[in-house]
């Protein structure tokens, strides 16, 4: 006979029990054993096709049986037989990345106030100012209100919100909008103020309509110049998201 | 099921993260069980094993350096709670290699990392039915207010 010892994870599988003996037999053998005793731990080394899991490590007097002959490795009476797990883990798409939906939203919920406060204002300065906060972002790959994202983060006022998603159809939609603005502002400042209030009130629009519906025109938009194959719009919408919804969280 | 953590140790698991960028970082939390609650009171970072040319989205702790590691917990009269390790520019969500690679029990702590900073670290523990993982509370408290509660 021979005693496992089994590691703190799975003793809760085991009734507490921190050594199990068990007939000298293989490493596989022995482990199969321990399933048919303890039925709540065999899901944990098992998986459904009844093949050991990747984190699954036996050592015998020190050695790892994968030094050995795995499974298949012999067990001698008072061996000292221990479960070690290996640890593994990682993020899970290469192409995807962390977007902060937080840092977009706070730079929709200012893009929408200060537009508010310019026409209501008559103030043509703040819709250029808006626009070149917004170009600005995009030229840096950042929301432009991102500064006051992080003080509003930093006074625990937001917090983060990363999903995986691709950030380029976000700076293009940015770009949309401090371009809308730009020319908005130059047709005020020429005197077609019916002109520059429309394209204002557009950025308005779909940036309410981000914040609130979840849906990113401008986003909708890369993805179908994207399907045309539009040089320099190469990504494709998360797997299983409409093009311009806010994809889902996952985890 | 709470973690629980002195602002020093949340401190030190996002800087590992950060040092460690652009490639992930991984370590062992070493603590107490108190019932339902768990009190990190050590962390033991360790080398991300991994094949280098995919350790910006991968880490692994091999089965010697947790030997090793076991051992030097129980000297100490401690537990192996869970495992902290950073996501490079993703989100401190489990993914589904998380969740292949996942052990019962265990806490998971992630930190995202964005661009080199620390954005976020959130806890989460494996379902017995192992089809995902569920949020658990991290508290943050520091060492002398850590027996008031």
């Amino acid at each position: 006979m021979s005693i496992v010892r089994v590691p703190t994870p799975l003793r809760p599988y085991t009734q507490g029990q921190k050594e199990i003996e068990v007939p000298s037999a293989t490493v596989g053998e022995a482990l199969r054993q321990l399933s048919e005793r303890f039925p709540a731990l065999e899901p944990h080394l098992f998986n459904e096709q009844g093949q050991l899991r990747p984190y699954v490590s036996v050592f015998v007097n020190d050695e790892d049986m994968h030094s050995h002959q795995g499974e298949a490795t012999l067990i001698q009476d008072k061996d000292r037989v221990m479960i070690i797990p290996s640890i593994a883990g990682g993020n899970g798409s290469e192409a995807l990345r962390a977007v902060d939906h937080a840092a977009l939203r706070t730079n929709q919920a200012f893009i929408i106030s200060l537009l508010l406060l310019a026409f209501v204002g008559d103030l043509a300065w703040i819709v250029a100012g808006v626009g070149g906060v917004m170009l600005a972002g995009s030229i840096l790959g950042r929301p432009g209100f991102v500064p006051a994202y992080l003080l509003l983060r930093r006074l625990r006022v937001v917090r983060p919100d990363l999903i995986n998603d691709h950030p380029q159809p976000h700076r293009f939609a940015q770009t949309l909008g401090g371009v809308f603005l730009a020319v908005g502002a130059l047709l005020l400042y020429a005197g077609s103020p019916f002109l520059g209030w429309v394209l204002s009130w557009v950025v308005i629009a779909l940036a309410a309509l981000n914040l609130f519906g979840g849906f990113c025109v401008g986003c909708a938009l890369y993805y179908w110049l994207s399907r045309l194959g539009v040089p320099g719009f190469h990504q494709s919408p998360p797997p299983g998201s409409f093009p311009g919804r806010r994809p889902a969280t996952g985890g | 099921m709470t973690i629980r953590l002195t602002p020093d140790l949340l401190e030190a698991i996002e800087g590992h993260a950060e040092s460690a960028y652009p490639e992930e970082g991984a370590g062992l939390l070493l603590g107490e069980v108190h019932g339902e609650h768990r009190r990190v009171t050590e962390l033991l970072p360790l080398p991300n094993r991994y094949a280098p040319e995919s350790r910006n989205r991968r880490y692994q702790i091999d089965a010697r350096d947790m030997l090793a590691a076991e051992d030097q917990a129980e000297a100490r009269g401690l537990d192996i709670l869970g495992v902290f390790h950073s996501h490079p520019d993703h989100p401190a969500r489990p993914s589904d290699f998380d969740l292949e690679w996942a052990l019962p029990w265990y806490s998971y702590l992630i930190t995202s990392v964005l661009q080199g900073h620390a954005r976020e670290t959130l806890a989460w523990k494996l379902r017995d039915q192992r089809d995902r993982f569920e949020p658990q509370e991290i508290r943050i408290r520091a060492a002398s207010t850590e027996n008031l509660s």
